[in-house]
């Protein structure tokens, strides 16, 4: 339905849209407050939104993009499962791949907004739990082969019917969950809901239901024109690129593609990932939304910033995932890595879209690899987890006009999540830090440089631990690639070194068991790869970054044709000018 | 005649605020002079001297106190010229400064960059040293580091060192040696330690605030000096105290070691005005406002306490001290209108500020502003801008109107320029949103106090938006911040991180006991050097709590007696009972831990404030101040009507009238909208309501 135009009042619109968007950051600021798992409440891994009485995004707080579309789908499937039988006071869970769902540690609750009798809007929060059931604690199992492997699986559920407390299924689905605070943690959620719900009421009752609903058009109209306009300014054309994974997880050696056809017809943009591998035996695979959700917070970043996030941002964007496919997997497969494909589909499109819009696109950031600990503090005598984004944590690509930025993480998350503090994360789990520093020629030289990693190195003074290495970037080819000339970033790793002696390199993607206790972990988190030629960064620019540390003396000359004279640390302006002109 | 004396250093204006004994009071305005803000002070006293037809030296040796508010530190952090600074750190951790734990503000923005780092990574000089979090030392200080550290420091003639060990706030020791040591060997420097200035849990946020705190110490102590030996070779014998952003005063001498409590202080006085102003009519809670060229600031106030927060940022960099909790977004006079690519209106952040101006001032400024639209729905007079020492120019705001906004959307111009104020109303109203309902407030539930030249304007519709049914509206709204600070309080904030959970035989009562002890000799260290008597003191104890594994922690008063005692129901009780108005549950009843994480005191010193004059009954007519009428665009009526004119500076106590009316004073303009009655209190600010 299109909104008519006479009765517009473009003015309103403005308000609304500034509206929704303060609503859902009240929802965020509530979540932060109240949550308990440092998950959700330090490293922010959830998002709120208020949808209309169709399931469709008016606007949303996403601290973390790769969850940014992963509610809406299941909006608009809830609506359809429930039919007519939603009602005032109903409160929905939800954290399905099968029916929606992005990850299944990602829960959401979906609470209705009505409006007297009639429903007006949906209010969601969606975080990613402590646990939620399955082999293992953490939710995140590399010797999955079936999603309850994985997860308890909560396909659309009343957790709250008419204002009411579902005792029976509440005890059911924590009964499932091993960690008491994912249920205050849902508490919280429920609290976020509350607080969307009374934002969207109020307007509603301020603006009457109908001129309500023809605004929330208009605004989806001006901002899928928006988007047009956006898409308008790239070339047409079909670009392709092809990226790969590294590691199923069982096979050492293996690889998945990645194949991506971009398509930009006037001003409509389509991503067909035709031609990808096959799912996997194990969890290497990703259901649908997390791979929506990749492609379009990267085509996100290659747009205006400001426009707003609604459903109008969706209309001119198509996304073909062929089903079978590993970024597409097939009912009952494993799926919990899914999330975690995200590096590579970005650098599968930003590849393809460097021919496009060349300043645009970033080079390639550094890929995910993360270890999640579980284990008993002693000093509490309690059970942790931990999930280290302190460690995890590495360098973005440079771009057109600016370099890289610095321990950013994921681009899932695009710096949306937070290491932890040192001194709580000491006081919060049994371990003791020796070093989080910045990595010295970590960054991929460019122009542009790379963002740069981090190496961090704690004693593991827990009992009873078990790590969960979950991730990639640890093999030769999976460096964060350089661009136009830019430079590759520095790799992943993980080692532990157990107090007798023994070296113990970890995989991209296993569970390490009976971790002793003083048994020192390091890890890196590489850099991002550079933009442009390093040969054209200013000089000045690279005394800096050796000054601080950052590059060394050699490879400013090897990679940036950089000469400096250590006992000043000045240029050799003469030198450099010879390395630089012999390249020319 | 003794005086006080406030004084406001903003953006465009110095303003003042005098006071006599008798309770006569003057105000003063001149141009701030940036490159030198005492200038500009001292121009103040100049004037102020003329005007009692005396000269500079006679009038400042009858001034007993200045109250200065200034934005030193503020724009020395913003524009990056801050002294050279290094930092001694734990060896491992000396980028957490840099990383700022890794946050990119804007998600999707690849171009964003961070700040720059206040240290440079070559200045942060790491120590090898250890403190655990139960404040045992496991590895001792490495003297040598130290003194490496001084010499790296003196080759690079550094004027601060900020000194941050990790879990120094649990055991000082190490930290301490290392201050001792850089103060030996670089004696000029300036030097700030984490355990001195801020004992508290929390790497970034102590190594932020110890570096910022270190970064405008020698900015803030060479003013301070030049201002002081300026006003004593002047005549002035009496005592300056100077603002800070936690809304009290402090001597100048003792704010040098915590210079970084005036940071963000320029609007932290207004609060402490409001209380003052609102006090008469028994009013408690109240929100402030105040609107100026380009910036709008809003604060809460509940039941006569205004919000405290941990969590100030500055620059984009943390600064964790105790400070008034103040949502400041660029929405001001000078706030441009702009279409985004859908074609929707905006307005602001940017703002054309004092140059090039709005497009009415003629001053070369082409974009079209808040003030534009203002001038042209009537509610500004072009004749009678600044009393009439500037004029306006209709013409070019609606030129810039029309080609930027009103063409482009297919509308006319005073469509346009309605549609330019009334997102400026919905933009301020956000702004007050995100202090009251965002923290459980109810803003219907309070009063708006509406401050600044350009904020009468839009009080009305601005509460409107938010159905607050009353608004106040000071008389001299302007120098509504440099009154504040004539009725600051001395005020510090002392901090002592105990991290332990609160059960029956849950804490170690010898500790808390010593913390309590510990935090009453820092206050009373502090009120006996600005010499304040022992019966003029007052502490107030606070608890930084939260339920276990949460990470963010609630402060909620707590009596002396309570943590002396360990009075574990009295304490829990009373963060349930915050923790449930903040974020709309407890749990009380599913018995969950709570923890402990800092304690605080407040030590306060009264001050003797000034008395502000009541007027004599005047009678409720406002008639004869009826100057003219003009034609002023009414929202209610989407159409312009010819309204009477009122001079706002001849007003006083009692005199009421009807919307829709301006009233015209010197230094603003204030729209009363029909349906809105207006009548003057007994300090001649104006109370308007909705007429039921």
């Amino acid at each position: 339905m299109r909104a008519n135009n006479d009765s517009i009042d473009p003015i309103l619109a403005s308000v609304l849209q500034r509206r929704f968007k303060s609503i859902t950051e009240e929802m965020g600021l509530t979540l932060l407050r109240t949550t308990r798992s440092p998950i959700l409440n330090e490293a922010r891994d959830f998002v709120t939104g208020i949808y209309d009485h169709k399931g469709r995004m008016l606007e949303q707080t996403e601290y973390i993009p790769i969850l940014a579309f992963a509610i809406q789908p299941v909006c608009q499937k809830i609506i359809a499962y429930f039919g007519d039988d939603i009602h005032p006071g109903d409160v929905i869970l939800h954290n399905d791949v099968f029916t929606g769902g992005n990850q299944n540690a990602d829960v959401a609750v979906f609470k209705p907004v009505f409006h007297g009798e009639r429903l007006v809007a949906w209010a969601a929060c969606k975080g990613h739990q402590a646990d939620i059931g399955g082999a293992v604690a953490g939710g995140y199992n590399p010797e999955a082969r079936e999603v309850w492997q994985e997860a308890f699986r909560i396909t659309p559920v009343k957790i709250v019917e008419g204002g009411k407390l579902r005792k029976d299924v509440w005890d059911l689905v924590f009964a499932n969950i091993r960690y008491d605070i994912v249920a205050e943690d849902i508490k919280a959620q429920m609290g976020g809901c509350v607080v969307g719900e009374r934002g969207i009421k109020g307007l509603v009752e301020k603006y009457g239901i109908e001129r309500f609903r023809s605004h929330v058009e208009h605004l989806f109209d001006t901002t899928e024109k928006m988007v047009r306009s956006e898409i308008r300014s790239i070339p047409d054309g079909t670009y392709s690129a092809k990226s790969l994974v590294y590691y199923d997880g069982i096979h050492d050696g293996s690889e998945m593609l990645i194949n991506l056809k971009v398509i930009v017809n006037g001003d409509e943009i389509t991503f067909d990932y035709t031609g990808s591998s096959p799912q996997t035996e194990g969890f290497v695979n990703a259901p649908y939304a997390a791979t929506a959700s990749a492609a379009l917070l990267t085509f996100l970043m290659l747009i205006n910033p400001d426009i707003p996030h609604n459903d109008g941002i969706l209309r001119p964007i198509r996304i073909d995932v062929p089903e079978g496919s590993f970024l597409n997997a097939k009912f009952p497969a494993a799926t919990t890595f899914g999330n975690s494909l995200t590096g590579p589909n970005s650098d599968a499109i930003f590849k393809a879209m460097a021919k496009a819009c060349p300043e645009k696109v970033t080079a390639g950031w550094n890929r995910f690899l993360g270890f999640t600990i579980t284990g008993t503090d002693p000093r509490k005598n309690r059970p942790y987890v931990d999930i280290l984004f302190l460690a995890l944590k590495g360098g973005s690509g440079g771009t057109w006009m600016a370099d890289g930025y610095d321990h950013i993480g994921l681009i899932n998350c695009a710096g949306g999540i937070l290491a932890q503090d040192y001194e709580m994360f000491e006081i919060q789990d049994p371990h003791f830090l020796i070093k989080h520093e910045y990595l010295t020629d970590s960054a991929g030289a460019g122009r542009w440089r790379g963002g740069a990693g981090v190496e961090t190195e704690f004693t593991i003074r827990g009992t009873s631990v078990t790590g969960i290495a979950f991730g990639d970037g640890i093999e030769e080819e999976a460096k964060a690639f350089g661009i136009f000339g830019g430079k590759e970033g520095e790799l992943n790793s993980i080692t532990l070194r157990y107090p007798d002696g023994t070296i113990r390199k970890v995989k991209s993607k296993e569970i390490v068991r009976n971790i002793p206790q003083e048994t020192v972990f390091s890890q890196i988190a590489g850099g991002g790869g550079g933009y442009g030629d390093p040969f054209e960064r200013p000089p000045e620019k690279v005394l800096e970054d050796v000054v601080n540390g950052m590059i060394s003396l050699e490879k400013a000359r090897t990679d940036y044709g950089v000469v400096i004279n250590v006992s000043e640390m000045t240029l050799d302006i003469l030198e450099t000018r010879l390395i630089r002109g012999a390249k020319a | 005649m003794a005086y006080k004396v406030g004084v406001d250093v903003g953006g465009t204006f110095t303003d003042f605020l005098l006071m006599g004994e008798s309770g006569s009071s003057a105000v003063f305005k001149v141009l701030s002079t940036p490159e030198d803000p005492s200038i500009g002070v001292m121009r103040g006293f100049e004037e102020m001297a003329a005007s009692f037809g005396t000269d500079k030296m006679s009038f400042l040796s009858s001034v007993e106190i200045i109250v200065h508010g200034t934005t030193v530190t503020t724009n020395a952090v913003l524009t990056g010229n801050i002294a050279r600074t290094g930092l001694l750190t734990t060896r491992g951790f000396r980028d957490a400064l840099q990383m700022r734990r890794g946050i990119r503000e804007e998600t999707y923005n690849n171009r964003y960059l961070p700040p720059s780092p206040l240290v440079p990574r070559y200045l942060r000089v790491p120590v090898t040293e250890r403190t655990d979090c139960d404040g045992e030392i496991s590895t001792r200080i490495e003297l040598a580091d130290v003194e490496a550290g001084a010499q790296i420091f003196k080759i690079n003639h550094l004027d601060a060192v900020a000194i941050c060990f990790m879990h120094s706030y649990a055991n000082k020791e190490n930290e301490i040696t290392a201050a001792e040591g850089i103060r030996k060997l670089m004696p000029e420097a300036y030097v700030s330690a984490s355990s001195e200035i801020m004992p508290q849990v929390r790497f970034y946020d102590r190594v932020s605030t110890t570096v910022l705190n270190a970064a405008v110490g020698p900015i803030l102590n060479r003013y301070l000096s030049k201002l002081i030996e300026k006003l004593e070779v002047s005549g002035f014998k009496g005592v300056l105290l100077i603002m800070q952003s936690n809304g009290g005063v402090t001597s100048a001498r003792v704010v040098t070691e915590l210079p970084a409590s005036t940071l963000l202080s320029g609007p932290a006085a207004a609060p402490v005005a409001g209380i003052a102003y609102t006090a008469i009519h028994g009013v408690r809670d109240f929100i402030t406002v105040d609107m100026g060229g380009t910036s709008f600031d809003a604060a809460l106030i509940k039941d006569g306490e205004p919000i405290i927060t941990n969590e100030g940022r500055v620059n984009r960099q943390a600064l964790a001290l105790p400070m008034m909790q103040i949502n400041t977004i660029g929405a001001g006079g000078g706030s441009i209108a702009w279409l985004d690519e859908g074609g929707l209106l905006r307005m602001g952040p940017k703002s054309a500020g004092a140059k090039p101006g709005p497009a009415c001032y003629g001053l070369g400024g082409t974009d079209p502003t808040c003030s534009d639209a203002n001038l042209m729905l009537g509610f500004l007079n072009e004749e009678y801008f600044a009393g009439g020492k500037m004029k306006l120019d209709r013409g070019r705001a609606e030129t810039a109107i029309r080609e930027r906004i009103a063409s482009p959307l297919g509308m006319d111009v005073v469509k346009a320029a309605y549609g330019m104020y009334h997102i400026m109303n919905v933009n301020m109203a956000s702004a007050i949103r995100e202090i009251s309902i965002r923290r459980g407030f109810d803003p219907r539930e309070f009063l708006l106090v509406c401050a600044g030249g350009a904020g009468p304007v839009h009080a009305a519709m601005i509460a409107e938006e938010l159905e607050i049914p009353q608004i106040m509206i000071p008389k001299e709204s302007s120098i509504f911040c440099a009154a504040g600070m004539l009725l600051s309080d001395l005020k510090h904030d002392f901090v002592r991180t105990y991290h332990t959970v609160l059960k029956k035989d849950g804490v170690d009562l010898e500790r808390l006991r010593g913390i309590v002890k510990e935090l009453l000799a820092d206050g009373n260290e502090v009120l006996s050097s600005e010499r304040i008597s022992s019966d003029r003191r007052i502490f107030r104890f606070a608890a930084d709590l939260r339920y276990v594994r949460q990470y963010h922690e609630v402060s909620v008063a707590v009596e002396k007696e309570w943590l002396e005692s360990y009075r574990e129901d009295s304490i829990k009780d009373a963060f349930h009972r915050q923790h449930d108005k903040l974020y709309g549950y407890a749990l009380k009843d599913e018995g969950t831990d709570v923890e402990l994480v800092n304690i605080r005191i407040t030590a306060i010193g009264l001050t003797d404030k000034p008395v502000f004059p009541k007027g004599a009954y005047m009678g409720a007519d406002a008639g004869e101040f009826i100057k003219g009428k003009r034609p002023v665009f009414i929202p209610s009526l989407m159409d312009f009507n010819e309204i009477p004119v009122y001079d706002g500076d001849r007003m006083g106590f009692g005199h009421s009238l009807r919307g829709a009316a301006i009233i015209e004073q010197v230094n603003t303009s204030i729209f009363v909208p029909s349906g809105f009655e207006v009548t003057c209190d007994e300090y001649g600010s104006y109370l308007m309501s909705p007429i039921n």
